[in-house]
């Protein structure tokens, strides 16, 4: 046994998109203990909910993240239509599900990419994000933005998909499938990328629930915590859906687990296209939410299910807004699972969590 | 099955058992926040269950409270304890994970309980349309003060410019109420005195002209807007 | 088990077409509904301020004194609220980004007085 020696990890790191602050106690080459640390991007985003009435709110809400942007605006406008209690038309909920499921199959492959990246397959690398470009080209199509969108408002949306748009995206879809099974097939069972992620990283189903772990990183330790599972919003009108779950718990898992998602949001989309009825795409939202007001939400974004508050001060303008993101649910059990592994696994470990830093820290 | 939401007020004594209980019954830990009010600092733990989220409200903490940390039983909420201290200044003891204070890099100590101009105009408002709302139920004699209130609310949502606006408008009304029934009364005095009639008419309507005038000056100006 | 199975993806890779555009020779043809710019039609501008009160961002400045309309490009967002709530759909959203500049300024439109429009200021002016 060696002496135990505190490497610092981060705020940069190459495998890092964002900063996250690791202190990595490490004896010989085994990491023995790791303290996570966040606190440099602090924007103070849910204090802005004071000087933008709840309309304009939305567009803040949305640059939480750039990945997940699309998810926080639908999250903030479900919330708010809950403290108001307004119905939203049937169509608006559809498109909803259909734009988030799209975000999500972008989410999930950038960040297949971002592993290959971490584990040295730059070609790999290269396809996920090639791929991901098509899906960027539908947002564009659809809502004219390719990272923030702007088409949700409180009472709906604010664009409709044409049939020949959604005949478009059903085409594409059917095209990214093809080329994208390859790359499962390549995530899966290529022996390079198994050497690097079969049994890294370890959680037992019993640490994930005991640390109350979310999303793709819970359900690759058996963990079913998918908020979608409960029918929120257009979920509810899916005819059968049944979370990606896995059991072995390691970093393989959760690269599982994120390839079979992307598949089984391009069924979602297909079913909601087929499935979507015609009718109007917003209702006229009047007045405000009244003071003492709460209401709370959950949404499954791509990284894991997200909290979102809201209470209502009798003005236009909000008393507080908070949103709880999938990270800062996350990092107790990156913790455990980084204690035991190799200081070399430790990048593969972190990404496998997919942390958002931004969204953590708002 | 469908996610439910409950609101459940407690009492600071209360979070400890609490959790343990949550704990022990298999629940799963979503998250903590803080809301700064008038009456003190909220905490809001949410914990969920099959589809059933349950927020616990702590309302009105004190400077001086001290918070127990519940990193006992949920490991994972050191991270909203942490940020709870540093944003909002709330006292939290015994956190497994503790910071002390430097979680967050911030530029100023706990920005979240600074109130901006912005909160402070929308909490008035609300007062205002809270204080219109207990002075009509209070019944007729507190109506004209109810109505005053109401207006006073209605004014406090729109931009100053606009709001003296409407203001000038309503002073005018109401100055040419008032012109008109003393030009009643006038009317009558001036029957009684026919040699003082004419005169008193004729500044009377030079006076009801100039006033129609400026309530016309002001409606133009409201139709401008 | 294996290695190499990303190998037909690569041969195709290789031997068609490439994914990238050459950028300043070719550009590509940004789709109709693109989010580019606001740009506002003067001639059916009303100046009624309905944009800029809406505007996230203040970006847009109404004034009806020198009957200007401006937009701020480096504060806009391109959220397309003020082409929304504009009562005579004047402001349009243009499927073309501006190009970067080394210094902020502000687009001013100036707004021609129709013949309403005047109509309405001499009203004010007698009042």
């Amino acid at each position: 046994m060696g002496k135990a020696t505190v490497i610092p990890f981060g705020p940069q790191h190459p495998v890092l998109p964002e900063p996250l602050h690791l202190d990595l106690v490490v004896e010989d080459e085994k990491v023995i203990e790791a303290v996570p640390q966040i606190g440099f991007i602090h924007r103070g985003l849910e204090k802005l909910v004071e000087t933008r009435d709840y309309n304009q709110f939305i567009y803040v809400a949305e640059r939480i993240c750039g990945i997940c942007a699309f998810g926080h605006s639908m999250g903030y406008a479900e919330t708010v239509e809950k403290l108001m209690g307004v119905e939203i038309p049937e169509r608006a909920e559809y498109l909803r599900v259909i734009w988030h499921e799209l975000s999500r199959i972008h989410s999930h492959v950038l960040w297949m990419g971002l592993a290959a990246d971490a584990f040295g397959y730059e070609s790999l690398f290269m396809h996920c994000w090639r791929l991901r470009e098509r899906v960027l080209d539908i947002f564009e199509k659809t809502t004219g933005g390719r990272v923030i969108f702007s088409v949700v408002k409180v009472g709906g949306v604010v664009r409709d998909i044409d049939d020949a748009m959604f005949a478009e995206i059903k085409r594409v879809l059917e095209g990214i499938k093809d080329d994208y099974k390859q790359l499962c097939g390549a995530f899966l069972n290529d022996s390079s990328v198994k050497n690097r992620t079969v049994g890294v990283g370890y959680i037992s189903p019993e640490d994930a629930f005991g640390l109350s772990m979310v999303g793709p990183f819970a359900r690759a330790s058996n963990v079913n915590n998918d908020v979608r599972c409960l029918g929120n919003g257009g979920y509810g009108k899916l005819s059968d859906f049944q979370p990606v779950l896995d059991t072995q718990g390691d970093c393989y898992a959760r690269v599982k687990v994120r390839a079979l998602e992307v598949l089984q949001s391009i069924d979602i989309i297909e079913e909601m296209i087929a499935k979507i009825p015609a009718g109007d795409i917003a209702v006229d939202v009047k007045g405000s939410p009244a003071a003492g007001a709460e209401a709370a939400n959950l949404v499954e974004q791509p990284r894991g299910e997200c909290y979102y508050y809201a209470r209502g001060n009798g003005s236009k303008y909000l008393e507080r807004m908070r949103m709880r993101t999938p990270t800062s649910q996350n990092l107790a059990g990156m913790a455990t699972a980084l204690a035991g592994c190799d200081l070399a696994d430790v990048n593969m470990i972190v990404l496998t969590i997919d942390p958002c830093i931004s969204c953590t820290e708002r | 099955m469908a996610l439910e939401t409950t609101f459940v007020p407690i009492e600071l004594e209360g979070i400890l058992p609490l959790s343990a209980e949550k704990k022990a019954q298999g629940w799963r830990f979503v998250q903590i926040m803080a809301v700064n009010t008038e009456a003190g600092i909220d905490l809001i733990y949410s914990f969920m269950k099959d589809g059933l989220l349950e927020n616990y409200e702590v309302k009105g903490l004190q400077r001086d409270a001290v918070v127990p940390s519940i990193t006992g039983d949920f490991l994972e909420a050191f991270v909203f304890e942490n940020e709870t201290h540093d944003l909002f200044g709330v006292t939290i003891e015994g956190i497994a994970i503790d910071f002390g204070g430097s979680f967050y890099a911030l530029a100023q100590k706990e920005p979240m309980t600074v109130i901006s101009p912005a909160q402070k105009a929308a909490r008035d408002k609300a007062k205002k349309v809270a204080a219109a709302k207990a002075a009509k139920e209070a019944g007729t004699g507190g109506e004209a003060a109810g109505e005053k209130a109401e207006l006073d609310a209605k004014l406090a949502d729109m931009d100053p410019e606009k709001a003296a606006k409407v203001r000038a408008a309503l002073e005018a009304k109401m100055k040419k109420e008032a012109a008109a029934k003393q030009a009643a009364t006038d009317e009558k005095i001036a029957n009684l005195d026919p040699e003082k009639a004419a005169k008193v008419k004729a500044a009377m309507e030079a006076k009801a002209a100039r006033e129609k005038a400026k309530a016309a000056e002001a409606a133009a100006q409201k139709e401008g807007e | 088990m294996g290695a190499f199975k990303l190998g037909k993806m690569t041969f195709k890779s290789l031997f068609g077409k490439p994914e990238t555009l050459l950028y300043p020779v070719q550009t590509k043809t940004p789709p109709s509904g693109l989010k580019g710019h606001v740009t506002n039609h003067v001639t059916s501008c009303i100046l009624c301020g309905i944009c800029a009160k809406r505007c996230p961002c203040a970006a847009i400045e109404v004034d009806k004194q020198t009957r200007t309309w401006s937009i701020n490009r480096f504060r806009c967002v391109q959220c397309g609220t003020c082409v929304r709530e504009c009562p005579k759909q004047c402001l349009t959203m243009e499927p073309t980004y501006t190009s970067p500049a080394t210094k902020k300024y502000l687009d001013t439109f100036e707004v021609p007085e129709t013949p309403k429009a005047a109509a309405n200021a001499s009203e004010d002016a007698k009042a």
